[in-house]
């Protein structure tokens, strides 16, 4: 079939400024009918931005949307549903506690004298859930099933209100390995049966495997539409990023020095459950070296963090932090004893959202001389040392200093945190997933940061749940499983597939033999 | 990075916002004074119109003529009460204010506000001023009236730190705890009126001149003048808040220097919150409590201190407002909660939380007073209708980011159509 020109949408010169800054700058993108195009680019280059206009939640200052080539005005996500255009959220958009049938037929549903019609609705959806391929299960609360029941609970839902194109927003952050592959094999189903999909995202191997074309943002602006048949992932990260991107982090092999953290039998609390998260762990980290904790979410590694930089109390265990007992020590003491934290979430730890970019610069050190005098901020000082961190580390944004951190992409507010923390020159880094919802370039840029740091000497605690990361950047990688350290390995010597055998508690090390030994 | 122009600052959104609200409610009250009016054979549409004129421009009436027609120009009685009756109202907003920038929503300022009446009144008619200059005892009465609020303020800051209960439902509950322990202080006090026949139901105000004698070897409290025969032990009150002056300008209002220590005071709080350290600590755990604590910064302290000061700040314009010294506080007032400590949310709301924007707001409440006693006593209308006015800018206060969202819109629509 020859669909060159047959597209169902087009985007045509969308403009759309904010205060500041251009999100989208005379960007042109035309979805094929039945085809699936990926649309790429870094945190802040306008995707979702281009999103949302093609959704009605903002109008473009210029530029026009055409549907099956004549010209639409959508003012509001009603007019984008009448044009039977769909999204499925990054974040779900479900009710915990309703059955799947009822989240997806939630806003659609058929009555008849006010009662709702089940019947015929499930027959719809089950029917849906076999053509498609949606494996399902209706009566299911939706707080009971997996993330990636979930997302084909969303899937369904589209198609339940008959959408023709199907927007997936960076659809497989949240799911496992196994997941994305059968998420993959259903676009490829949908867009067969005449489905047209639009895909965003920033990881390249998914892009070249799913999709038939693929457009780049950039800043704001539009790069250029490719056939993915066409092109490879370094052409691509190329055109996403501006120039040529390592997908290998270069460094040299570790030289540790003397320990900095000494971990003795820690025992940390979980904020949940009526049990210690973590269980009895004890390691080291040396100066100039990064060691890495690698594990399945939700296997103490954030308590155990939590731990460390005294966001939780340690039950019990101890903590030595150059030679000084800080296991009971309050943040701000661990803080000037040399504790810098990446956090792992960045909205709620990491930034005061509704300040702005520079005062959040200061959020540990604004009482330090340097920022305040005899209980005064010295604004002055402030705003220079935020111009030269912004500056330093490439932290971009609408208006600079004074941008509130809220109106900032992910990115940037991630490059924000990592500014901060690096730059306060401290001998221990406490890293938790610094690179989170990052596309390439980024993780490039924080990557090459974290091993600079290392090689000035300082000791660097990384937590990832990214296996290639953990690969990539780690001198020795501590396996946690269940609360407890499972495994100590060499990224030389290791493979992906050991180090998964640890990760799902298949395998283990006795340490505590190891060690007398 | 392009300048922004006067009307695309936040600071200047906030102002019209509040204005637009301001704006509204007024309208709102006309409709009111309109349909009473008209249903009201004693008024009728010139009666209306009066009651309109009186609500935008009470401030300013005069009287009327002796046909009958209202007067208008510059009242310095009226003026002078409404800078006396916005003390109050400045400090308990500038307490909801300082509470709302740190997170909490200090509901509590009714109960902070009578337990700084009673402290400092019980200071200030306590400590003899035949041996303290009077001038000492006002200012000591001002503080322990403070500190009383402070300390009233911190229950709730200390339930919520460490035992992490709701700081609303603890303000609500000290409130009324505080207006019971009030009643029971002062009835078991010597300090109810019994000098006046009928004012047995107040408190003495500061300024009354008691003498302690003895007279045939039982001890007992008289006025200012000292029957003969009888020992002076000691004398007390005659305090009073300085007037600097103000009563000149004002000629027959209660004004007094109070005015001025108030707004110093919210000058103080401005550069506490604006300028320094603490304001910034007190800011972050307001804006994120998980992220100050991130940064090390105490939140528990700051959540403590926060309501301690939002206490003092409160109590310090129940002090001044009774300290005048031509007040009078009704101490049986177990049923009831001073109406200025809630009248601090709608100053804090119109005022977006900015302590110098609370000066403003205050005034502007306490003008709304002042217009609503001049339809009582010049029209048949009934000086409430004026808290139709505040209910509707409470009421718009809400929804003041819609509003400030709306100008925003109506500023860009403008920008496309050049």
């Amino acid at each position: 079939m020859d669909h060159e020109n047959d597209f169902v949408i087009e985007m045509l010169h969308i403009t759309k400024e904010f205060p500041g800054i251009k999100a989208n700058d005379d960007i042109t993108l035309q979805l094929r009918r039945g085809e699936i195009h990926a649309l790429l680019g870094e945190n802040g280059a306008g995707k979702s931005t281009l999103m949302s206009v093609l959704f009605g939640l903002y109008q473009p200052e210029q530029g026009e949307i055409r549907k099956d080539g004549k010209p639409v005005k959508i003012n509001n996500p009603n007019d984008a549903t009448a044009l039977h255009i769909g999204m499925v959220h990054q974040h779900f958009k479900l009710i915990e506690v309703f059955t799947v049938l009822d989240n997806i037929i939630l806003g659609a549903e058929d009555t008849k004298l006010g009662f709702v019609q089940r019947k015929e609705a499930r027959k719809k959806v089950e029917e849906l859930s076999k053509r498609y391929g949606l494996a399902v299960d209706l009566d299911a609360k939706v707080e009971n099933i997996t993330v990636g029941m979930q997302q084909r609970v969303e899937i369904l839902k589209m198609l339940y209100r008959d959408n023709e194109i199907l927007i997936f927003d960076e659809p497989t952050a949240v799911l496992t390995p196994q997941e994305i592959v059968e998420l993959m094999q259903i676009m490829k189903g949908l867009a067969r049966e005449g489905k047209s999909i639009l895909f965003i995202s920033h990881k390249l191997n998914e892009i070249m495997e799913v999709s038939d074309r693929v457009s780049v943002l950039r800043k704001g602006r539009y790069i250029g539409t490719v056939n993915t048949k066409d092109t490879t992932a370094v052409e691509l990260s190329r055109m996403m990023v501006g120039h040529d991107v390592q997908l290998v982090v270069d460094k040299a092999p570790a030289q540790p020095g003397e320990t900095v953290l000494k971990v003795t039998d820690l025992h940390v609390a979980s904020r949940l459950y009526k049990h210690d998260a973590v269980k009895g762990v004890s390691f080291e980290v040396r100066k100039g070296e990064i060691v890495c904790i690698a594990g399945i979410d939700g296997n103490g590694q954030s308590e155990l963090v939590f731990g460390l930089s005294g966001l939780e109390k340690c039950t019990g265990g101890k903590i030595e932090l150059g030679g000084v007992d800080i296991t009971h020590a309050p943040i701000r003491k661990r803080s000037e004893a040399g504790v810098s934290h990446i956090p792992e979430d960045r909205h709620k730890h990491g930034l005061v959202l509704d300040f702005t970019l520079e005062q959040n610069m200061v959020l540990q050190a604004f009482e330090e001389p340097r920022f305040a005098h005899m209980g005064f901020i010295r604004f002055g000082e402030v705003r220079k040392y935020a111009e030269r961190l912004i500056e330093e580390y490439d932290v971009r944004s609408g208006q600079g200093p004074i941008t509130m951190a809220r109106s900032m992409s992910g990115g940037n507010q991630q490059k924000a945190i990592i500014a901060r923390e690096i730059d306060r020159d401290l001998p221990l880094l406490l890293a938790v997933q610094p690179t989170r919802g990052l596309d390439v370039g980024a993780i490039e840029n924080i990557h090459k940061q974290i091993v600079a740091q290392r090689d000035e000497g300082k000791a660097v605690l990384l937590v990832s749940l990214e296996l290639d990361e953990v690969m990539n950047l780690s001198d020795r990688i501590l396996v946690m499983y269940e609360g407890e350290i499972v495994g100590e390995l060499d990224p030389k010597e290791t493979t992906v597939e050991e180090l998964g055998l640890y990760m799902a508690g298949a395998k283990r090390q006795d340490r505590k033999k190891e060690a007398r030994a | 990075m392009k300048k922004t122009s006067f009307f695309d600052k936040a600071g200047t959104r906030s102002v019209l916002a509040s204005l637009v609200a301001i704006l509204i409610g007024m309208l709102a009250g006309g409709v009111v004074i309109l349909a009473v009016g008209l249903t009201n054979p004693a008024l009728g549409l010139s009666g209306a119109w009066e009651g309109i004129r009186l609500v935008v421009g009470g401030l300013f009436a005069t009287g009327r003529t002796a046909s009958g027609q209202l007067t208008f120009g510059f009242n310095p009685a009226s003026f002078g009460n409404m800078l006396f009756r916005a003390v109050p109202l400045i400090m308990t907003g500038l307490s909801v204010a300082l509470g709302n920038k740190a997170g909490l929503f200090n509901i509590g300022a009714p109960g902070q506000y009578l337990a700084g009446t009673a402290a400092s009144l019980y200071v200030a008619l306590s400590v003899p001023t035949n041996v303290v200059p009077s001038w000492l005892v006002w200012f000591v009465a001002l503080l322990a009236g403070m500190l009383a609020g402070a300390l009233w303020g911190s229950i709730p800051g200390l339930l919520k730190a460490y035992l992490n209960i709701n700081e609303v439902l603890a303000c609500i509950m000290t409130n009324w705890i505080s207006a019971n322990l009030v009643t029971w202080i002062f009835d078991i006090s010597n300090l109810k009126n019994m000098l006046e026949g009928t004012k047995s139901g107040y408190i003495y105000k500061t300024s009354t001149i008691m003498n302690d004698v003895i007279i045939d070897g039982v001890r007992q409290t008289v006025g200012a003048a000292v029957p003969e025969g009888a020992q002076v032990v000691a004398t007390r009150g005659g305090v009073a808040t300085g007037k600097m002056g103000l009563d000149q300008l004002f000629s027959g209002s209660q004004v007094n220097a109070g005015i001025l220590v108030a707004i110093l005071i919210a000058v103080v709080i401005y550069i506490l919150l604006a300028k320094t350290t603490l304001g910034y600590q007190l800011k972050a755990c307001g804006a994120n409590r998980y992220a100050a604590r991130y940064a090390g910064i105490q939140d528990r302290r700051n959540i403590v201190l926060t309501m301690a000061l939002a206490g003092a700040l409160a109590a310090a314009g129940g002090a001044l407002y009774y300290l005048s010294g031509n007040t009078e506080f009704f101490w049986n007032t177990y049923q009831s909660l001073p109406g200025e400590g809630f009248n601090g949310i709608p100053v804090a709301l119109l005022a977006i939380n900015n302590p110098l924007g609370v000066v403003f707001s205050a005034v502007f409440m306490s003008m709304l007073q002042i217009c609503g006693q001049k339809l009582t006593e010049l029209t048949a209308y009934n000086e409430y209708i004026t808290n139709v006015i505040i209910a509707v800018i409470v009421y718009l206060s809400a929804f003041m980011l819609v509003i400030k969202t709306w100008i925003g819109k109506l500023r860009s629509r403008k920008a496309v159509d050049k």
